[in-house]
């Protein structure tokens, strides 16, 4: 990642997401997010489950449309195009999904998947979709006999990498991975993700990669955005964020990671979070983390904190942490 | 179900609550077996961790225990014994007294172990007086002891709860007092975190860690996480395709397995260092059961493999209170998740 300023390939402005949910209710899935992507990194987004992840980067390849606020692509909002320039512009910006199985039609070759997303931006004759997929498939490292064969003839990493050959073909911009090992073995998954790396520098493929696991995120990311019930609470560069986080949640998620260390040289003491996300549907007043956060005072009750830079280029939304980190609070002995 | 009959008589080795002898498990009456000669025991009161990839054959392991399994042809040949008695001899109406009472076991997910039309009070109870003489009014008021002990709030109320009212990690907890509410000595647990959120995770093994020890149930531990494993554990067995290929203490393992296999497993680990850089990686795939090939059966993915991996590997002794099956255990020296 260059350290020259460069225009942000996608600009998310006070972005909200809501979706309806009965009679006057809705789920505000993501509720006033702001943040770029840089040109050439790889912006990793980190929550648990109903942190509004996986609809933040749905709306980053314009799946579903915006309630408020604006995912500007290059500086072009993509919703207030019309459908044959919306089309042109869309396949810069790629996703690929967790479930390797389910996004691969069981009926189709895999050549015939890998030569879908071409056949639909209608890009060169039957001959050269047929020479790119092949070429593709043989990127991600898999065998020209595989092109022949049926989804459930692979193996979920072999899938996994059909899914991401798919992706290149239109030589997309931007991909944005939705837990895209989360399903593989753990023994796999260093595989995949070092093909990741090696095609980024290969085609300067920037990437938003978006998950639960923090081991991932922190091996693959240049920034980490870290989400929870509809917001950001941090974003800041990916070392700074796991060695130094300034939000009280980042610390205990990073606390809460089962770590395959002897006891000796486990920490003795981590943060265990009482109780679990509160539902979406009637998140708490001010600071949504309050009802969980060891460190919460009356203020975090009354008022939202503000989304404030508290260390250069590491932004924030707490009252009380500074440059030195988040608020003290008390931890177990484990 | 076919059983093997054993005619040996109960030979308890040490004081082991457990102790499972050359188990294998077939699908079908000649298929090829999906677990083979898995043998191990758990003492009473200890944690035992099982890891493995997908495939593996733990959670197969898990369920012939309990003679839970789903296939309807299923063979089970080797000993199981528990407490004196040899479970794969048992008739149907023996095992049915111990599952649930002295073996209670708990699954990955909670929503679809639940039955969703009766209160999880019911459920609960229902697990009491299927097995202890109680009134109706008796065991509500177990069940919401029960409910206590893994820390649910307002358990009176909750246990009028259906499964749908509770969050995914309060199901886990009411999974859990099931589980507990007739004092079993063994606790199989199948990935019971695997579907949970990480803050909640840590939760869910520090209750499991802590009703261990307070109750004195052993804890047989499924799952593909290692690091669940160092938190929760004391022992880890690792299995490969059907195969026990290392067993010891957790610490031990951790710091420096035996088996290229563990390592590769522990190595494949990402970390929570921010590293840029190749994460290392076990090639290939677990070959199925159908299609195992002969000799040492990781070898294809091993780096370590040799001529002599040819020969079937037994699990031998590897130091104290360790075991391993490989040819080269003696002369390798493989990294572990330290480095």
């Amino acid at each position: 990642m260059s350290d020259l300023p460069a225009d942000p390939v996608i600009s998310v402005r006070d972005l909200r997401i809501a979706f309806p949910a009965g009679p006057g209710q809705s789920v505000k899935a993501v509720d006033g997010v702001s943040f770029d992507v840089l040109p050439g990194e790889t912006l990793g987004i980190i929550g648990e489950s109903g942190s509004g992840k996986t609809t933040l980067g749905r709306a980053l390849v314009a799946l579903v449309q915006p309630t408020g606020g604006s995912v500007l692509h290059g500086g072009i909002d993509l919703s207030a195009l019309g459908a044959r320039e919306f089309r042109r512009l869309r396949r810069d910006y790629q996703i690929i999904f967790q479930d390797p199985n389910a996004a691969l039609n069981p009926r189709r070759t895999i050549l015939s998947s890998v030569m879908e997303p071409m056949e639909i931006v209608g890009q060169g004759d039957r001959g050269a979709r047929h020479r790119i997929a092949l070429e593709m498939l043989g990127r991600v490292g898999l065998a020209p006999e595989m092109a022949e064969r049926f989804p459930h003839q692979l193996s979920g990493g072999q899938k996994q990498r059909v899914n991401i050959a798919r992706a290149l073909t239109l030589q997309p911009k931007v991909i944005v991975c939705d837990e895209v090992v989360a399903a593989l073995d753990v023994s796999i998954r260093g595989s995949v993700l070092n093909l990741f790396a090696e095609l980024q520098q290969k085609y300067d493929l920037t990437y938003v990669f978006i998950t639960h696991d923090i081991s991932v995120v922190s091996h693959i990311s240049d920034r980490i955005a870290v989400t929870y019930l509809g917001k950001l609470v941090e974003l800041g560069p990916a070392e700074e964020v796991i060695e130094r986080p300034v939000h009280p949640y980042t610390r205990a998620l990073l606390s809460a990671e089962p770590l395959p260390l002897p006891s000796s040289m486990r920490p003795a003491r981590r943060i265990v979070l009482q109780g679990e996300v509160p539902s979406p549907l009637a998140p708490p007043s001010g600071c949504r983390f309050r009802t969980r956060c060891p460190a919460a005072r009356e203020e975090c009750a009354a008022r939202a904190p503000d989304w404030r830079e508290i260390r250069p280029g590491h932004w924030g939304a707490c009252h009380f942490a500074t440059a030195e980190g988040p608020p003290e609070f008390p931890t177990v002995n484990s | 179900m076919a059983i093997a009959q054993k005619q040996a008589p109960a030979p308890l080795r040490g004081e082991a609550l457990l102790n499972i002898r050359g188990l294998s498990l077939r699908p079908g009456r000649e298929s090829n077996p999906l677990i083979s000669d898995v043998g191990f025991s758990v003492a009473p009161g200890e944690r035992v961790g099982v890891v493995g990839e997908s495939g593996c054959g733990k959670t197969m392991t898990g369920l012939s225990i309990l003679r839970l399994l789903p296939m309807r042809r299923a063979r089970l040949d080797g000993e199981i014994w528990f407490e004196g008695s040899n479970l794969l001899a048992l008739s149907e109406r023996e095992m049915r007294a111990i599952r649930g009472r002295d073996i209670a076991m708990i699954f990955q997910e909670p929503m679809s172990a639940l039955d969703p039309v009766f209160t999880v009070g019911d459920q609960i109870a229902e697990a009491y007086r299927a097995h202890l003489p109680a009134s109706r009014a008796e065991a509500r008021d177990r069940a919401i002891e029960a409910l206590a002990q893994v820390g649910i709030p307002a358990p009176e109320k909750r246990c009028d709860d259906y499964p749908h009212q509770l969050s995914g990690g309060m199901r886990q907890r009411a999974m859990i007092a099931m589980a507990l509410i007739c004092g079993p000595k063994l606790l199989i647990a199948d990935e019971p975190t695997t579907a949970l959120d990480v803050t909640v995770q840590s939760q869910i093994t520090d209750l499991l860690r802590g009703v261990c020890e307070r109750t004195g149930a052993a804890l047989l531990f499924v799952t593909h996480d290692l690091g669940v494993v160092a938190e929760t554990c004391t022992r880890v067995i690792t299995m490969y395709a059907g195969e026990v290929v290392e067993d010891g203490p957790v610490d031990d393992i951790l710091t420096a397995p035996r088996h290229p296999y563990t390592s590769g497993l522990l190595r494949s680990l990402p970390g929570l260092s921010p590293r840029r850089g190749l994460l290392p990686f076990i090639p290939g795939r677990v070959p199925s059961f159908d299609a195992m090939p002969s000799g040492c059966r990781f070898k294809a993915r091993c780096a370590y493999a040799v001529p002599s991996c040819e020969e079937r590997q037994s699990l031998r002794e590897a130091g104290p209170g360790r075991k391993a099956r490989c040819a080269r255990m003696g002369e390798l020296s493989l990294a572990g998740a330290v480095q």
